[in-house]
């Protein structure tokens, strides 16, 4: 399955770049942290360097929703490597983060466990949940495995309605707030310095497991089956091992956005929640981690800036004025439908696949 | 952001102080006196800031979106008027489409980023509960919710107030109503309603009620996305209650009265206040609307001769939105709209965040003229509109209409 | 009461296969799994109501309006985002529908306003009475109407010089290609019998409940439908509808009403894990 969405292959052994250029890289690395760093302060302030930015100037962002992106791009991450590197589609993805959110619901607020704890707990509940989910794909392939997918998502929707119902008032399951050992996460700001190390160390986690062997087999395995299991890649183990590790992953996401709201009901994990990752994979580029973290970020920010760049257009007059007051939240979406088509139909890689055109056009000369 | 507050607001209080009282001193009474600006709270030197969180574009827009609209003309009039204090009212409507997330990312907006004086409307039940610690612990009050839940308005907060009626005074009043209509010894209910947190809530309010007349109550769900309800009215058929209840969406309505025409079932019908607007009557035709009513808190526009509902009937047919103003979600719009301008005419030109509060707090009467029954609010009450009457649909005149008047309904809310 | 339930079923089921058999033209044709189908639906009960209520025309002209404005939809999506993808993963093609539905919920919502619109048609609404069974007319004219559909369709693919074109290019792009055929202009074709079909869904929808962007959900709902009786089957696709309303109508009445999403899923996934290819459907056979 030739296909310009998946990443090429990366050529493995490389000579190691001359000292500027890793200077320049390490210098770029330091301004990055320093940023990300600093981004919170400034969010949260709403001023940077001691002048005060007005909500234009810092695209109608806060720093809720920052970290409300952090927690998606684990979510994307996750199906990233379900799809994009280990070539199984799933519809899915909600039902593990309504995994992870029941899970720590038993765990941390029926049972009293700590927060770190529910999040191991619900790591270990979504791998099962996802080798269960998995399963199906044993026997069909391709658009029905993404119907099995949809229908194992209605299965556990319904279970977390029934216990929502069951055990906890009806407006919802409620979690404890948080707090790592005696440091509480009480504030937007300690929640955004929690959850960077926590994107930063997943990332790292499916980067790594993807340079290895197993991998490397996995990425075979997409690309065509057959030929991986004539090479011997154990095929059918793979794939399970694949839906553990992400569905870990994902229902972790899910007990993090539950504990992050403080309250969540069965309607937060419908079947658009799910469609949205997908909507980020495509964004980011399929197959391109670092992509699945692009588009995470442009498909929770962009409304907003949508939004803010969208003037408040209380005086406008005519047709034009309606449409932007009365009709203004449409606007937005049929714009950003728009964006997502146009994105589709003109850069078939994604944004991974729009910056690696890119590099080829700046550096003509290095041999790829 | 509580460190803008103390570094910048004292210049500026003193420097307002100083203006007011030159302005005192030389005996400009009559000139507007809002050279106050308190930039954190929404307050500026010619308008305010005031917030709305609603669904606009997601699965409840279609009730949630005219309650939006009441609000934004309410305001518009007071502007073409005026103002208040000298200041015009900006409405900052955020959308949340419905999704609890979206809701807490829009509230950090109007709090820090586009900050409000207030906010009304937090119309996701969810978001209610979880922000619910946040809007407790101030600053940013809530006046004028569209639903109200237990978590926000109990206990009583001098943060928090209701701006529309509780499905627990629905079930009272409209129980309450049929009972004495019909005049029934031990009342047989059967709550139809869609399967969701609030459906049961409401099925419990409703049992409560007919226990209370000595009767008994059940229970049928459906989807919300049914298309045919045989099931449902199978059921019915076999509970022979005598009068019933539903709880959802417009179609939910729908589907259900038109099933009971369909087999024949004359059975009396009442929906939730949401329920009554002129598009479930018009779906519905005279066969099968002519035994469906709903239990309101707000008057339908155009319905009566009262002088809020002629205020109101003339404004919206200016602007443009003659088609809205029968919808009971535009009138509750409007209402807020002027519980939020009298508010802050209340509190003066001096406006903040705390003073509004502080005005609110101690209570305050909204008198609508005809469109709900007075709305008390005491410093230990903040549920909003508690009376509730019966409308019905005159499809001869095409017109609401309404069966008897507010103060023959005080009795069954208390 | 039984029957009552089994009459109601199938008038449901009739809906479900009308939408399911959309589907399943525009599945088998282009082989995109149109997750807009849904908003097909709708944009077609809006068509009728712009027709009947806005423009103020007579019904059999408003059906006509409806039917050109439905096909020309169809053709333009596939024109503009359809065939744009093509050779692209099926991801891609999924993703791009669904964004077609966001669009076009924003759209109509922009100028028609979230408000439910009711749609005044001279369908009959009454109710007939047979013994102890009362059928509602309408669902009865739905159920004979997507019948007469569907028969009309599938003597089309049949016997017809064109349907006989459309199958053969469905088989193989390649062979059609080779044989002359156009092949953009059959898949066109597709998508506008796929959006008719949805449209005359909608129709029936619209009138049953209200006209509104809710009955997108109709979409999702007729799915199960597809899969059962095989995706790429035209009379798997009806007898698959009529199974997922019947079942859904008895869970409803005899387990409860909130258990007819669990049942029919289940159901789909044993069908998915025994026999994928669906009741109707070809197993299909992989090359290396």
């Amino acid at each position: 399955m030739s296909d310009a969405l998946y990443s090429k292959p990366r050529i493995v052994a490389r000579v190691a770049p001359p000292l500027n250029v890793r200077l320049w890289r390490l210098l770029g690395v330091a301004l990055a942290l320093a940023f990300l760093a600093y981004l919170p302060f400034v969010l949260a302030h709403r001023s940077a360097f001691g002048f005060r930015l007005t909500n234009a100037e810092l695209l109608n962002l806060g720093l809720s929703q920052i970290n409300l992106m952090m927690i998606a791009m684990l979510g994307a991450l996750s199906l990233n490597y379900l799809t994009g590197c280990a070539g199984l589609i799933s519809i899915g993805h909600a039902a593990f983060y309504a995994t992870g959110a029941m899970t720590a619901a038993i765990v941390g607020t029926q049972w009293g466990w700590p927060f770190p704890l529910a999040l191991a707990a619900a790591a270990v509940t979504g791998a099962l949940v996802g080798i269960i989910a998995g399963l199906p794909s044993l026997r069909v392939r391709g658009l029905y495995f993404v119907l099995s997918t949809l229908a194992v998502h209605h299965v556990v929707i319904f279970v977390f309605l029934e216990y929502q119902f069951r055990y906890f008032d009806v407006v919802g399951v409620p979690y404890d707030p948080p707090r790592l050992g005696s440091y509480a996460l009480n504030t937007s700001m300690r929640w955004y310095f929690f959850l960077l190390p926590v994107v930063a160390l997943v990332y790292w986690g499916f980067k790594n497991s993807l340079g290895t062997r197993e991998g490397r087999a996995m990425r075979a395995m997409r690309d065509h089956e057959l030929a991986a299991t004539a090479a011997g890649v154990d095929v059918r183990v793979l794939r399970l091992k694949a839906f553990a590790f992400s569905s870990a992953i994902a229902s972790m996401a899910g007990a993090l956005q539950a504990y992050f709201m403080s309250n969540v009901t069965s309607e937060a994990f419908g079947l658009d929640f799910a469609i949205q990752f997908i909507a980020m994979i495509i964004i980011g580029g399929l197959g391109s981690l670092g992509g699945s973290l692009v588009g995470a970020a442009i498909w929770l920010l962009a409304p907003s800036i949508i939004s803010g760049l969208a003037p408040q257009g209380g005086d406008a007059s005519g047709w034009m004025g309606t449409l932007l007051v009365e009709h203004k939240p449409q606007l937005v979406q049929a714009a950003f439908g728009v964006l997502i088509i146009l994105l589709l139909i003109f850069a078939p890689g994604g944004v991974a696949g729009l910056g690696r055109k890119l590099k080829a056009m700046l550096s003509p000369q290095r041999a790829r | 952001m509580s460190e803008w507050v103390s570094s910048t607001s004292r210049p500026r209080a003193t420097v307002a102080a100083f203006a007011l009282a030159l302005a005192a001193a030389l005996g400009l009474s009559g000139a507007p006196a809002s050279a106050q600006e308190v930039p954190e709270d929404g307050v500026y030197k010619d308008h305010i800031d005031w917030g709305i969180l609603m669904d606009l574009s997601g699965p409840t827009s279609s009730s949630q979106g005219p309650w939006v609209t009441g609000f934004q003309d309410y305001m518009r009039k007071v502007n073409e008027a005026g103002g208040i204090s000298g200041r015009k009212v900006n409405v900052l409507a955020e959308d949340n489409r419905f999704n609890a997330a979206a809701d807490k990312i829009a509230f950090e907006k109007l709090s820090n980023q586009t900050p409000v004086i207030a906010i009304s409307g937090m119309g996701t039940s969810a978001s209610q509960v979880a922000l619910a610690p946040t809007i407790k612990s101030g600053p940013l009050p809530v006046v004028g919710t569209y639903t109200p839940t237990k978590a926000l308005s109990e206990p009583v907060s001098p943060m928090v107030y209701n701006g529309f009626c509780g499905y627990k005074q629905m079930a009272q009043a409209g129980v309450g109503f049929y009972v004495d209509q019909l005049k029934l010894k031990a009342p047989k209910v059967m709550t139809v309603a869609i399967e969701t947190a609030g459906g049961r809530d409401y099925a419990n309010f409703v049992a409560e009620s007919a226990a209370k007349y000595g009767g008994t109550a059940s229970a049928v769900t459906m989807k919300v996305t049914a298309v045919d309800v045989t099931p449902q009215v199978q059921e019915i058929m076999a509970q022979k209650p005598d009068f019933i209840t539903i709880y959802g969406v417009e179609n939910t309505s729908i589907l259900t009265m038109k099933a009971l025409a369909q087999y024949g079932l004359n059975i009396p019908a009442f929906g939730i206040t949401y329920l009554g607007t002129p598009s479930v009557y018009q779906a519905l035709g005279p066969q099968a609307g002519g035994n469906y009513t709903f239990i309101s808190c707000f008057t339908p526009g155009g319905s009566d001769q009262s002088p809020g509902n002629v205020e109101m009937s003339a404004y919206a047919d200016k602007v443009g939105h003659t088609t809205l103003k029968p919808n009971i979600n535009y009138v509750a719009g409007w209402v807020t709209g002027q519980m939020a301008a009298e508010a802050l005419a209340k509190t003066g030109a001096e406006a903040s965040r705390a003073k509004l509060v502080e005005t609110l707090a101690p209570g305050f009467t909204v008198d609508s003229k005809g469109l709900s029954a007075p709305i008390v609010y005491t410093k230990d009450d903040h549920t909003g509109p508690q009376i509730l009457k019966m409308f019905g649909y005159d499809y001869g005149a095409n017109k609401f209409k309404a069966f008897g008047e507010y103060g023959d309904y005080g009795k069954y809310t208390k | 009461m039984l029957a009552q339930v089994v009459f109601s079923g199938l008038a449901l089921g009739s809906i479900y296969g009308l939408v399911a058999l959309g589907f399943a033209v525009v599945f088998k044709a282009t082989e995109v799994f149109n997750f807009a189908q849904g908003m097909l639906a709708v944009c077609g009960a809006y068509f009728a109501a712009t027709a009947i209520s806005i423009f103020g025309w007579p019904f059999p002209l408003a059906i006509a309006f409806m039917a050109v404005a439905a096909i020309a939809l169809g053709v333009a999506i596939h024109v503009l985002l359809i065939q744009p993808l093509a050779g692209r993963s099926m991801l891609a093609v999924i993703m791009v529908t669904i964004a077609l539905s966001i669009v076009l919920r924003a759209v109509i919502e922009m100028i028609y306003g979230p408000q439910g619109r009711t749609l005044v048609t001279p369908l009959p609404n009454g109710v007939i009475t047979l013994g102890s069974l009362r059928i509602s007319e309408l669902h009865l004219t739905a159920a004979l109407v997507s019948w007469a559909c569907m028969a009309i369709f599938a003597a089309f693919f049949r016997f017809t010089s064109v349907g006989l074109l459309m199958r053969a290019t469905a088989d193989s792009h390649e062979a059609a290609v080779v044989s002359g055929v156009n092949v953009n202009t059959m898949n066109r074709l597709a998508w506008g019998i796929g959006s008719l079909l949805a449209a005359i869904g909608g129709l029936f929808l619209g009138q049953l409940q209200i006209v509104s962007t809710d009955l997108e959900s109709i979409g999702l709902l007729a799915l199960p439908a597809v899969v059962i009786g095989g995706l790429q089957s035209i009379p798997g696709a009806v007898v698959g509808g009529l199974l997922v309303g019947l079942i859904e109508q008895v869970s409803a009445s005899y387990i409860s009403p909130k258990s007819t999403d669990i049942v029919i899923y289940t159901l789909l996934l044993l069908i998915l894990l025994v026999r994928p290819w669906g009741l109707f459907g070809q197993r299909e056979l992989g090359r290396v």
